[in-house]
């Protein structure tokens, strides 16, 4: 006889499978809880950290997009050349917006931002050169273009928060290297701990599967309900970690900005559902590359 | 065909053997004499260190790991200690072999009762082994191994672990089997059995066939006359 055909839907096919699963699940419910409670607790630290790390990110960016460049005209310079200043920079594809500030409307905001502090009724005459307020597509080309709007004509001198810029950029690098680290590190702990519950339930139906073997399943049949079971264990681990750290966002955010006024985490807005989405799916793929290497293992012998 | 352990043990040296179809044949011969590792070349358990081995015009020594499946299913193994589940009832036991290898449910409802039937356990099949004798157990077993219906029957030491009773149970239940056209290979110690079927024997002594005779004994060159007047 011929195996049946996978054609057509057939539900006791389908509760016997189930049923293997669930026996198997069950029967080793004390260590499967280990399980899940080990792929929680790593998923909560995932968790956490890519919160921070995104959120690391989001305030990152506006403190990147804050920064703008200061290029100052050459007093001398006539209309005229600040006309082919503004072509110049216009051209670039790397500028994402400029405004002028006429010498005039510097020392009017120089005035009220000095207003109380220093008398500028003393000044007669204006010293301030005319300014373009050059806005970055793209905080990393800061430097760079800083530097090419330093060699147009008649630009005197150009400012950025070089320190900030700088310090921002390299603190962004860090962040991302550490974050990749901790990741691997935190999948690997979860991944070894589900791959030992499940050689253990492979060993406790060791005999069920030599019998498997003797008769005629594939490697693919027996290894199946293992795998069910270590995506069982990672998603149920995922769902309590998720569920977990929903509480602890709920109950400590507001405390955190009360403590932190500056991080301004209210206003962070962090995508929360594809977060929720990667931990479910990091839980569920460390659940079945675990549970497969603990099964293939086994077959081999 | 040869088969060398890893630990250098030779099970079998330059067995040379064809099994006919609708065979009933028994393997004798001392414990660790080659019997069991001889059925477990036929099954694929273990492949030979050298010469080929044909089940059914399938060269099962060069067999591919993923079919090895496939050829398990259109042979059935039976041995000394059932290797029945204990969790599961007589029925399911039996059903379990077609239920993994992906049987459709209609097929299992048809071939198990008939499996069940043929070995006489219907009555039994909501019993879980414990509540079984040895008997019953082996037929249990020999039900699961049948229920693919398969052309070949191997048995590693059927009646091991059985009284005088059951075992000639058993060995009626073979003998059915083999009349349904089924080929039946058997690999006994047991004097008894040998003796009273009076079928092929191929004896083994440290990895060697030393006879092979059509209608033998247990012992060499044991006649009738002698187990008469003995």
């Amino acid at each position: 006889m011929k195996s049946g055909g996978i054609t057509s839907l057939d539900w006791g096919r389908i509760r016997f499978f189930l049923g293997e699963v669930l026996r198997s699940f069950t029967r080793n419910a004390g260590m499967q809880i280990t399980a899940i409670g080990t792929v929680a607790v790593t998923i909560v630290m995932l968790g956490v950290f890519l919160y921070v790390r995104a959120a690391f990110i989001r305030v990152g960016s506006e403190v990147f997009n804050q920064i703008e460049i200061s290029a100052y005209a050459d007093p001398s310079a006539t209309a005229g050349d600040e006309n082919s200043i503004r072509t110049a920079l216009a051209k670039d594809p790397r500028i994402l917006s400029v405004s002028f500030v006429p010498k005039r409307v510097g020392l009017a905001q120089l005035r009220q931002r000095m207003k109380g502090q220093i008398d500028t009724s003393l000044l007669t005459e204006n010293p301030l050169p005319d300014k373009f307020r050059v806005r970055v597509r793209d905080a990393q080309e800061v430097p760079a273009v800083a530097q090419s709007v330093a060699r147009i004509p008649h630009i005197q001198n150009v400012e950025y928060g070089r320190q900030v810029v700088q310090r921002l950029l390299q603190l962004a690098a860090v962040m991302r290297r550490v974050g990749i680290a901790v990741i691997v590190l935190f999948l690997l702990v979860a991944g070894i701990i589900i791959s030992n519950t499940i050689r253990l339930t492979v060993f406790a139906r060791r005999r069920e599967i030599s019998i498997m073997q003797l008769v005629g399943a594939t490697n693919m049949y027996i290894r199946m309900p293992f795998i069910c079971e270590g995506l069982l264990a990672g998603v149920a681990g995922a769902a309590i970690a998720v569920g977990a750290l929903a509480v602890a966002r709920a109950s400590l955010l507001p405390k955190i900005a009360l403590a932190l006024p500056w991080l301004q985490v209210n206003t962070v807005a962090v995508d929360l559902s594809s977060l929720v989405l990667e931990l479910f799916a990091v839980g569920a793929a460390v659940g079945v590359i675990a549970s497969w290497i603990a099964v293939g293992r086994y077959l081999r012998t | 065909m040869s088969l060398v352990y890893p630990n250098g043990v030779r099970a079998l040296d330059n067995v040379s053997l064809e099994i006919g179809k609708g065979e009933f044949i028994f393997l004798v011969g001392h414990s660790g004499t080659g019997k069991s590792s001889l059925l477990r070349l036929l099954y694929r358990e273990m492949a030979p260190t050298n010469g080929h081995i044909i089940v059914d015009g399938i060269r099962v020594d060069r067999l591919a790991r993923r079919r090895i499946p496939a050829l398990r299913r259109h042979l059935g193994v039976v041995f000394q200690d059932y290797k029945l589940l204990t969790d599961k009832t007589v029925w399911e036991n039996v059903a379990f072999a077609l239920q993994v290898t992906g049987a459709h449910t209609r097929d299992v409802q048809r071939q198990v009762p008939r499996a069940l039937d043929l070995v006489g356990l219907a009555h039994k099949s909501r019993m879980y082994p414990n509540e079984l004798s040895g008997g019953e157990q082996q037929r249990t077993a020999i039900a699961r191994a049948l229920v693919n219906n398969p052309k070949l029957l191997l048995c590693d030491e059927p009646s091991g672990n059985l009284d005088p009773a059951n075992t000639t149970e058993i060995m009626e239940l073979l003998r059915r089997i083999n009349l349904k056209g089924t080929t039946v290979v058997v690999a006994t110690h047991n004097q008894a059995v040998v003796d009273r079927m009076r079928r092929r024997v191929v004896r083994l002594d440290n990895g060697r066939v030393i006879t092979d005779e059509e209608r033998g004994y247990y012992f060499l060159g044991l006649g009738q006359d002698q187990i008469l007047s003995g």
